[in-house]
């Protein structure tokens, strides 16, 4: 499955078409309709990159305050949906570029103690996500959750797509040590 | 264009399923990208479903209007930039306009401000001496642009 191919079941941009033929601008029900389709994913995905839930709805607002200045009805929507991943980690780096939290500090986690197990896997996996450079996280966020292959990840990142392949092996490296050290690594089954 | 190895679907999903028949444990054997995707893949795929949802998304509708609003700000402002550019230049040629005007004339202009004092009156009605007619010409007609552009600038700040 194609990565960006989430879960839109209907053609949205195809429906904005007049008789003419051509596209009429986003109007606000399509635009709901898209958010809702969308703004989850990409909220994950902020979220897991940035470690802040207030930080993540921050960059997912101007994600889509881009997305609507940028008249959507003149792309398809799988254009859409990757534009809207590129703006994100264009977003998500800019910020760490800003606040200086790349990776030598850790993305902010909940100063309580986690009381549920739940929150307690989610805070750990949180903290050993968060010890890669965000770049690493995007790219593994990008191939393994949104399953995009590395063209569309080279366009998100502003990469060459040959890069990819050596930029994701490194990161996957980086996270299987990282996984080893901390007693996490899967089993091999040869 | 994918550089993916063709295997690696295949290879996730046996890890995944914890399913392995001997031509993956071969193909294992020898593509290290594939080592490397299967020992993350059963992590990311746990860290993607570990529970977020609870987390309430900004409205889309304030989203939407937030966004307008930003829109007409900029609208705005890409407008009334050439308005501001020849309201700037404005300013520069009318200060020009004086500057030079003051340079060029000086001598006569100090010599007609002199006329204001009681002697200078006086000297001055015996000599019959005064500026030029198109000197003032001149000046009424940077007075005149002075007074249009502060007045513009006054209005358009209304």
């Amino acid at each position: 499955m194609n990565a960006f191919a989430m879960t839109i079941p209907a053609p949205l941009f195809e429906e904005a078409r007049s008789r003419t033929g051509k596209p009429s601008p986003m109007d606000e029900a399509r635009f709901e309709m898209f958010y809702r389709r969308n703004a989850g994913n990409l909220w994950s995905y902020l979220f897991r990159m940035t470690g802040d839930a207030a930080t993540a709805d921050d960059l997912l607002q101007k994600a889509f305050f881009r997305f609507i200045r940028a008249n959507p009805a003149l792309a398809g929507e799988e254009h859409m949906r990757r534009w809207m991943f590129r703006t994100a980690t264009n977003l998500a780096l800019d910020h760490f570029r800003e606040t200086k939290r790349e990776r030598s500090q850790e993305v902010e986690t909940p100063r309580q103690q986690p009381a549920e197990a739940r929150e307690l896997l989610r805070h750990d996996m949180m903290k050993t996500f968060a010890e890669l450079k965000p770049r690493e996280r995007a790219l593994l966020w990008l191939a393994h959750v949104e399953e995009a292959d590395h063209e569309d990840i080279s366009e998100a990142l502003g990469v060459k797509a040959k890069s990819v392949k050596v930029l994701l092996f490194r990161a996957r490296k980086r996270l299987g040590e990282l996984l080893t050290k901390k007693g996490l690594a899967p089993q091999a089954k040869r | 264009m994918s550089d993916t190895c063709r295997f690696e679907p295949q290879m996730l999903r046996a890890a995944q399923e914890d399913r392995w028949t001997d031509s993956l444990r071969a193909h294992l054997g020898e593509c290290d990208d594939c080592v490397a995707a299967i020992s993350v893949a059963p992590w990311m795929t746990q860290f993607s479903r570990i529970s977020d949802r609870e987390h309430i998304l900004p409205d889309p509708s304030v989203i939407w209007l937030k966004a307008k609003l930003l829109q007409n700000t900029v609208d705005v402002n890409r407008v009334t930039r050439p308005m501001d550019a020849v309201q700037l230049i404005s300013y520069i040629v009318v200060a020009g306009g004086w500057a030079g005007v003051l340079l060029w004339r000086w001598n006569e202009v100090e010599a007609w401000l002199r006329t204001f004092t009681p002697t200078g009156m006086v000297e001055s009605v015996a000599r019959a001496e005064s500026l030029s007619m198109s000197f003032f010409a001149l000046v009424l007609v940077l007075a005149s642009m002075t007074v249009m552009l502060a007045l513009h600038t006054i209005l358009a700040e209304e």
